[in-house]
């Protein structure tokens, strides 16, 4: 009944929805950061003497910018490609990876040079409004700034993790051609610690800051957020030590 | 455990680490309400039960290091599974456990997992029915050379024991690891960094039915884990 309704605003609204497969991508200084491009998966299809497979990759930063693309080539179904995400110093955001001839999951890592986490990306899709909806969606969406709200179109819920020396911050990709406004608020013990609201560039990202959320001096360990944004999005979580973010980072997906 | 309307999960709990899983992993009221019954079984690694116990199912997270630690101590690793029981209106939405895991006064970054899913829940889902899901692989990078890597194993059947196969790829060097579990026992799985001058690129899993199964990285220096990741099926 709901995803009905929801498909019928869809359609109403002019959206359309390609597939895509896209990942997460975190940059610092001292931290690399690595696609694994593979095709493995493929090794008992047709597909086994094929190759090698295009696979073109494209970059946005937190603005949404393409601030590179890559024209990757898996080179055989058992050989994979590690591609470097290194055009960006300091930034993070999410690529695009064209997976026409690909049938697997792929890999991001983050390094330091002795050791790497890694996580896999999502083969789902991105939204596209037509301007009348754009337009739309500005002037709704700017109404309802001032009063610190969003249109509720899309509703997630994710735990994150604080501590004196480890926590688990948020990375949101705005997986749409609008500007999204997500807003965020925290609880603990059945409590409200916070609440933001962040505007995030079409096709762009936002690093949220856990501790932001955090009651101040607080002994929470966990809390639970829900994240209210006017069009599609995703997450996944940045784990960080007691340098934070100036230290080693792991990315998670999230269902 | 197989029936439609529930979930068996498993973990394994190293001492020294902080260890919370989230009972659901969507925060919401309705999914709490779905979550009808929630019971844990610590196993030593030869297979032995160190204890059943029920949960609470109106907790959000379970401290599952400070359970190990009071039910098993002294146990180097534990294999944990999580027997969920769902109001059957949770489907088709497949229900996950998901985990923060941080090495305590460890300057590496935590890790969060989704619980290895290993019997049960929506079938087509975790695809046990029209699917392999007893065939996984994962793949390495070729760089750094400051890690080890193994695969965790844990046999979740109660009476059949299982023949697994391990296989490394070093370059185009193929070697097969045989790896026995008996019921409920639980192996960790070294693999090697370095085979005639080839780094570790591929592994893969060959088994009868499927495992409970991880990939680890440890860095070499702290034996901290950085990787702590599930494989990935070959058919979907």
């Amino acid at each position: 009944m709901f995803g009905a309704l929801r498909s019928a605003a869809r359609h109403f609204l002019g959206v359309t929805r390609t597939s895509t497969y896209y990942l997460p991508w975190i940059t610092r200084p001292g931290l690399r950061c690595v696609l694994l491009l593979n095709n493995v998966e493929s090794r008992f299809t047709t597909a086994r003497a094929g190759g090698p497979f295009p696979a073109a990759v494209v970059q946005y930063d937190a603005r949404g910018t393409i601030v590179a693309r890559y024209d990757a080539a898996v080179p055989t179904a058992t050989e994979p490609l590690e591609l470097p995400l290194d055009a960006v110093a300091e930034g993070h955001g999410f690529v695009t990876v064209d997976v026409a001839r690909l049938q697997s999951d792929l890999y991001v890592t983050l390094g330091d040079g002795d050791a790497y986490t890694a996580t896999h990306g999502r083969h789902e899709f991105v939204e596209t409004y037509p301007p009348w909806t754009r337009a739309l969606h500005a002037a709704l969406g700017a109404a309802a700034d001032l009063a610190g709200m969003t249109l509720p179109a899309f509703v997630r819920h994710q735990y994150v993790y604080v501590g004196a020396h480890d926590r688990s911050h948020v990375l949101l990709l705005n997986l749409s051609n609008v500007t999204n406004r997500i807003r965020t608020t925290a609880v603990a013990g059945g409590a409200t610690t916070g609440r933001r609201l962040d505007a995030i560039a079409p096709r762009g990202a936002a690093l949220l800051d856990v501790a932001s959320l955090a009651p101040a001096g607080s002994a929470a360990r966990v809390l639970h957020l829900r994240f209210t944004g006017n069009a599609w999005f995703n997450l996944y979580l940045v784990g960080a030590g007691p340098k934070d973010l100036a230290g080693p980072l792991s990315l998670m997906h999230v269902k | 455990m197989s029936s439609s309307s529930a979930l068996c999960s498993a973990t394994f709990v190293d001492p020294g680490y902080d260890h919370l899983v989230e009972l659901v992993h969507q925060r919401d009221r309705a999914a709490h309400r779905r979550l009808e019954a929630l019971e844990l079984e610590l196993y030593e690694p030869g297979g032995a039960s160190l204890g059943r116990m029920a949960v609470d199912t109106r907790q959000e997270t379970l401290d599952l290091a400070a359970l190990v630690a009071a039910r098993a101590p002294g146990v180097a690793r534990v294999m944990v599974t999580f027997d969920a029981r769902y109001d059957s209106r949770v489907f088709p939405y497949r229900p996950h456990h998901y985990a923060y895991l941080k090495l305590r006064d460890s300057p590496d970054a935590p890790l969060y997992y989704a619980v290895n899913a290993t019997l049960g829940g929506v079938p087509e889902r975790i695809e046990a029915v029209t699917r392999q899901n007893n065939f996984e692989t994962y793949l390495f990078l070729s760089r750094p050379a400051g890690e080890r890597y193994g695969l965790r194993l844990g046999n979740l059947a109660r009476f059949s024991p299982v023949e697994a196969q391990v296989i490394t790829f070093h370059g185009e060097a193929r070697a097969v690891v045989p790896v026995t579990l008996a019921p409920h026992q639980h192996a960790d799985v070294e693999l090697p960094l370095e085979r005639e001058g080839a780094r570790l690129r591929r592994v893969e899993l060959k088994t009868l039915f499927r495992l409970a199964s991880y990939v680890t990285g440890r860095r070499a220096d702290s034996g901290g884990l950085v990787l702590f990741d599930h494989l990935f099926t070959y058919f979907k």
